[in-house]
């Protein structure tokens, strides 16, 4: 193999001829664990873990390499100089905006308009908590420097770049000691040359710094989304570039020599230095894996409409894939600051199995979302909790068994989660067990509202979906979450532990462009609409075929909204002929009939805008192949365990779930176990083993 | 309503399953709405708000959308409930403006949905939101010049727009007739009723599940759980009476100074708030409706207690109005009433937090800034033969200060509370003949404090337009700025002033209507801070020096 220019492999269009010992993997960084999956080129998966180490993530995940290395009986470095690619999720870019970490940030930006980004468009959260104090602004009053400057919104110059304004602007940041300066000017997005000049000027002067425009980031009219995501991308940029370059300097040190991936925002895939430039894109790195994973499972033969269901230990992460598409979406904020990028629309509820269940100040049961984390984690634990927490409820239902978690290297303390159940259930006056359904109740209520809330938002009734459940807890939830929304069947694949990180070796390289192109008149004519399009395609296939020479296909998209409104709506534009008549009308028709999708209602006759254009490019890497579950006898259960269930307290049988045989059924109920995952099957659900590797639930 | 004997209230588990699903309809009615509305102060200033009533009428659950209309929407569903008792049936569709029979001011329009179980009324889903026109002398609703309610627009009591799930095509068109944007109040009210029939949905297999009267104990015993909440809190304060007052600037017809005053009384658990020494009503459209005020009454009090209480029936259950009908704070039917969800809204908040800052003064805050809006209309060169009408919603004023630490700046005042968004200077720059010069912090506008308020917002804007334009003003606090409290500063009040392009200028009034502005002209924006909370000298030396280093002051 080649230098490791980070183009590897993929570069020379080598990648549909896998060497027959060579191996993919998956990594991603959660709270608790560095989940690696390896995938042999016969298809065969492999899942190691090892404890995150949130200080420097590298090391946790040159440790769970070693551990998915031992599992393989290879050596570190034999199996990364037979491994071919790496896609890594990362929450640096995360953590950092979440804790408050990031770099000594800096603004340059149009003289009169420096408050953009503390201003917050005049939006507070929490609209009855007056006494909630304001947020720090990522970059302070007194680092965001005006320079006197401004465009048109036409793109005319009202006022050049004034040199003087500039230089004493960079003296001030040279002063300050600023490690990243976001560049941020009015209407740059028309024209961003007075952006580009003043980013020069700046890395001359600072030749340390991570420089960034806002055009660049996000050439879209607005400026509150475009600043803040660029202030974003400057905040969290130096970290994350820190970070790649030292994971990348550690896995070569090691023996790696193909290309190291990061799972961006939107789900698509990237190499390490095309993430580092463009930092803000990795906010969502971690959870992008499930939402991948949804996507190849659902064309594999899933099914296309899929509630993703992604219960970890503090949170649980919820979208939706329609279609065999997961939706996409620009209203997202990551620790309060907005980011308008394009990205999978993840909804993070605050429970998951860690969650702590208590007597809410208003005297009801609640849990979450304070959570007993990874520390002191459960009482179960063992390692110093005292609260209830859904686990534990689920400990004391009997869904858990004590000496098979994490595949027996835990063993869970059932007196002790008893213990802390039996507290609380003496403050609302029930029976221990009762206040355990109790809580195992709440919580799945509490998932199917943020399900519902979730899926209205999208205009999508969720009721002909099925609901796909993953993470660690996930099991135990999934078909009582689905029954209480309606939906009639539940998948948790064999893989529900480490599915994020499988998810991230099915992902395929994309890169994203966007135009605004707001004029005067609505819509502009065909033969501009023509032009526009294809510039923005040669633009992203370029930015590509800088690091990638395979297949490339290129999905273009438009945000257009009626004449007065304010809210722009996300329109498809496949089937467009793009060569045929009436360019512009094709668009106007693909508008109304989306806005009638989503809002029931179509107001044709009435002005269309176009506000944004936007083409995504898509290099397709060559999937994994899917492993063939050999036929088995007919699994028998190994136990059974008196569980607490709605209807009473059932012996519930107990199966392996990798010993199940394909297609072999399990009535409920029943527990089905693995290492990692324990699904709870109640009275009338059927489930069936899937050959291809999950468990499909119809619900009774 | 069989009132005999009240089942026994669920188990515990059940109740918070149920606490927790009435308010995710809630939520999901908001989404839907937020979704479907076709007017810009749906969709993105959020003017509108949900709730659940029970079949006697009280609030159950709300979204949280736009704190003034917190306690206001059960006055909808009682009106409802009177005007047709014992005719009401399923799919009845009902609506109502009027704040004289129900309403808040003219421009919030209320759908009111019964919802029926096992035969009988259970709830009312009810939906409000603000439209954009409702007819009468000017456009948009708010019109200073008003001396009578007849000339802020359409009036509607409660009426039966539909009923067996239909709609009266004719009513609606009559309707929708009288104001100037038919379609958008079509396009409005459609989302609204969508949103309420959601509600509908969602409660039925609720109802048929846990059965009606498990349902209506499980309610029951969800307001009986926030009414000892919110005791609590009130239980932990000192007992006493104190009194507060709150100044409007004028009534637009010549009379200063209009004073709101508040009595507090505080005994055990409880609260009265008698608001009967206000000043008498104004000729113009100052005044409240009884609606109103008892709602800005509740959003004071929401203020005061811990944001996680329940806004419901039973959390304002501690809390006793007393007010005199004929006061700037209840005017008598037939007077204009259109400013009241922002003033005398602010002010009734002001003077009961100025009176209860000595008795829970961690949980006082300094007061918010006023409303001051201008809305500009006229030609633009780039679209030619069409009007422009473009509505102020930057250079915001700031927040108060708290125990929490300093306030927002630019963050709205008491009845919105950060939740109106202003639209971005390009988006506008690219629409309006505009060229926004300057739109950033007016540093120094807050009232100094051991926690000072925001900072409010200062705007230059110059007027770009194809010949003359003429502008409207609807507001107040050019006089009175936000209230500092426990010895913190007041707010700078606000100070618009209108320059020429020959070199004169004047300050605008907060009440105006036709105000010339030639292309070339600019509007200077001062907008006021927030109150400030304790005494200056407490302040902390570090954020002294903070404010200092970042320009705040």
């Amino acid at each position: 193999m080649p230098a490791s220019d980070g183009r590897g492999a993929e570069r020379r269009g080598e990648l549909n001829r896998m060497r027959s010992d060579a191996y993919r993997i998956g990594v991603d960084v959660g709270g608790t664990f560095t989940d690696v999956v390896g995938i042999a080129a016969d298809g065969t998966e492999t899942l190691a873990k090892a404890p995150s180490t949130p200080a420097d993530q590298s090391e946790g995940v040159i440790a769970g390499l070693g551990n998915l290395a031992e599992a393989l009986g290879l050596t570190l470095a034999e199996l990364l100089r037979r491994t071919e690619r790496i896609v890594h999720g990362t929450t640096v870019a995360t953590n950092a905006l979440l804790e408050r970490r990031g770099a000594k940030a800096a603004m340059l930006t149009t003289e009169g308009h420096r408050d953009v980004i503390e201003m917050r468009e005049g939006l507070k959260p929490e609209r009855y908590d007056l006494r909630l104090p304001a947020p720090e602004p990522l970059v302070p009053r007194s680092l965001r420097l005006p320079v006197r400057e401004r465009l048109r919104a036409d793109g005319g110059v009202e006022t050049p770049l004034d040199a003087a304004s500039l230089d004493t602007a960079i003296a001030r940041l040279r002063e300050a000691g600023a490690e990243a300066v976001a560049i941020c000017f009015l209407h740059s997005w028309r024209d961003p040359s007075h952006e580009q000049a003043a980013a020069e000027a700046v890395a001359r002067a600072l030749p340390g710094a991570y420089v960034t425009c806002s055009a660049e980031v996000l050439p879209q009219i607005k400026e509150f989304e475009r600043f803040s995501t660029t202030a974003v991308n400057a905040y969290v940029g130096p970290a994350v570039s820190r970070y790649l370059a030292r994971l990348k300097g550690r896995l070569e040190e090691a023996g790696y020599r193909g290309t190291l991936f990061v799972i961006l925002s939107h789900g698509g895939v990237a190499p390490v230095e095309e993430a580092a430039r463009l930092a803000v894109g990795t906010a969502l790195s971690g959870p992008a894996g499930g939402v991948a994973a949804a996507v190849a499972l659902a064309r594999q033969g899933l099914g296309g409409d899929l509630v993703t269901f992604d219960m970890g230990g503090t949170s649980t992460d919820i979208a939706l894939v329609a279609g065999g598409e997961a939706a996409l979406g620009r209203g997202r904020s990551v620790g309060g600051e907005r980011i308008a990028l394009e990205s999978l629309d993840i909804v993070t509820l605050g429970a998951g199995g860690g969650s702590i269940a208590h007597l809410g100040p208003g005297g009801t049961l609640q849990v979450g979302p304070r959570s007993a984390g990874a520390v002191p984690g459960p009482a179960c634990y063992g390692q110093g909790g005292t609260e209830p927490t859904v686990t534990d409820a689920n400990l004391v239902l009997g869904y858990l068994d004590p000496a098979n978690f994490l595949g027996g290297r835990k063993r869970l303390d059932a007196a002790a989660a008893e213990r802390a159940v039996a507290g609380l259930a003496a403050r609302l006056g029930l029976a221990p067990e009762a206040c355990a359904a109790g809580i195992h109740r709440l919580v799945n209520a509490r998932m199917a509202d943020g399900v519902r809330v979730a899926t209205v938002r999208r205009g999508v009734d969720p009721r002909g979906f099925a609901l796909l459940g993953f993470g660690g807890a996930a099991g135990l939830h999934a078909t009582a979450v689905a029954r209480e929304l309606g939906l009639r069947r539940a998948v948790v694949p064999l893989f529900a532990a480490g599915l994020s990180a499988w998810g991230m070796l099915q992902s395929d390289l994309r890169y994203e462009v966007s135009q605004s192109v707001i004029g005067a008149g609505g819509m502009p004519e065909d033969a501009e609409l023509r032009a526009l399009f294809e510039r923005l395609e040669r633009q992203g296939r370029a930015r590509m075929e800088g690091w990638y020479s395979g297949e490339v296909t290129a999905l273009r998209g438009a945000d257009m909204r009626y004449g007065e409104q304010v809210f722009e709506v996300a329109v498809p534009l496949d089937g467009i002929a793009w060569d045929g008549p009436d360019l512009a009308g094709q668009l106007r028709a693909a508008f109304h009939a989306r806005h009638r999708a989503l809002f029931t209602y179509d107001l044709p006759g009435e002005e269309v805008v176009l506000v944004n254009a936007r083409v995504a490019v898509v290099g397709r890497l060559p999937q994994p192949p899917v492993a063939a579950r050999p036929a088995a006898a007919r699994a028998e259960p190994v136990a059974r365990r008196r569980v607490w269930l709605e209807e009473g307290v059932a012996e519930a049988p107990v199966f392996r779930f990798e010993a199940l045989a394909p297609d072999q059924a399990v009535q409920g109920p029943a527990l089905v176990e693995s290492a990692t995952t324990t699904v709870l099957l109640r009275p009338g659900d059927a489930a069936r083993m899937d050959g291809r590797g999950w468990l499909d639930v119809a619900l009774g | 309503m069989p009132d005999a004997k009240p089942p026994a209230p669920p188990d515990p588990v059940t109740l918070a399953v149920l606490d927790a699903r009435l308010r995710a309809i809630v939520e999901e009615m908001g989404e839907a709405m937020l979704r479907t509305s076709y007017s810009q102060i749906l969709n993105s200033s959020r003017d509108f708000s949900i709730a659940l009533c029970d079949s006697r009428c009280r609030l159950v659950a709300q979204a949280d959308h736009i704190p003034v209309h917190v306690g206001a929407m059960p006055w909808a569903a009682r009106a409802v409930a009177e005007d047709f008792a014992g005719q009401v049936r399923p799919g009845d569709t009902f609506l109502l403006n009027d704040p004289y029979h129900g309403g808040s001011h003219l421009p919030d329009l209320t759908i009111v949905l019964p919802v029926f179980g096992e035969g009988a009324l259970r709830f009312w889903s009810v939906v409000r939101a603000h439209h954009t026109d409702v007819g009468g002398a000017t456009h948009g609703g708010y019109n200073p010049g008003a001396t009578e309610i007849w000339q802020e627009g359409i009036r509607i009591p409660p009426i039966r727009l539909g009923e067996g799930g239909g709609l009266r095509e004719d009513l609606l068109r009559m309707l929708v007739t009288n104001t100037r944007l038919a379609r958008d109040v079509r396009g409005d009210l459609m989302a609204m009723i969508g949103a309420a029939r959601l509600g509908e949905a969602r409660l039925a297999p609720l109802l048929a599940r846990h059965g009606a009267e498990a349902m209506e104990a499980a309610v029951s015993a969800i307001l009986d759980l926030s009414e000892a909440h919110a005791r609590r809190i009130v239980a932990a304060w000192p007992d006493g009476e104190w009194t507060g007052e709150a100044f409007l600037d004028d009534d637009g017809f010549g009379r200063t100074d209009i004073a709101i005053r508040a009595r507090v009384t505080k005994r055990g658990d409880g609260l009265r708030v008698d608001l009967s020494d206000s000043d008498p009503q104004a000729t113009g459209f100052v005044n409240s409706s009884y609606a109103n005020m008892r709602s800005a009454v509740a959003m004071a009090f929401a203020f005061l207690l811990d944001p996680e209480v329940s806004k419901n029936d039973g959390a304002f259950r501690p809390l006793e109005v007393i007010a005199r009908e004929g006061t700037i704070v209840w005017a008598r039917e037939g007077a204009p009433v259109t400013m009241c969800t922002s003033h005398c809204s602010n002010e009734i908040v002001e003077a009961i937090i100025r009176a209860m800052q000595h008795c829970c003064p961690e949980r006082a805050m300094g007061g918010w800034g006023r409303r001051f809006r201008v809305a500009i209309t006229g030609r633009d060169a780039r679209r030619p033969g069409r009007s422009f009408v473009w509505h102020m919603f930057h250079a915001r004023p700031g927040g108060g200060g708290s125990s929490g630490g300093d306030g927002w700046s630019t963050a709205g005042e008491w009845h919105s509370a950060g939740g109106l968004k202003f639209g971005s200077v390009e988006m506008a720059e690219a629409r309006f003949p505009l060229h926004f010069e300057r739109h950033e912090f007016l540093p120094g506008s807050a009232g100094d404090g051991q926690h000072r308020g925001g900072l409010g917002g200062e705007l230059v804007l110059r007027v770009e337009s194809d010949g003359p334009c003429r502008a409207n003003t609807a507001g107040d606090g050019a006089r009175h700025g936000a209230a500092g409290i426990l010895g913190g500063r007041d707010g700078a009040p606000h100070h618009y002033v209108l320059r020429h392009a020959d070199g004169t200028e004047r300050v605008l009034r907060t009440k105006e209507v036709g105000i010339a502005v030639a292309p070339g002209d600019r509007l200077h924006v001062r907008a006021g801070g927030g109150g400030g909370w304790g005494p200056p000298e407490r302040r902390d030396p570090a954020l002294r020096e903070r404010d200092a280093r970042e320009g705040y002051v």
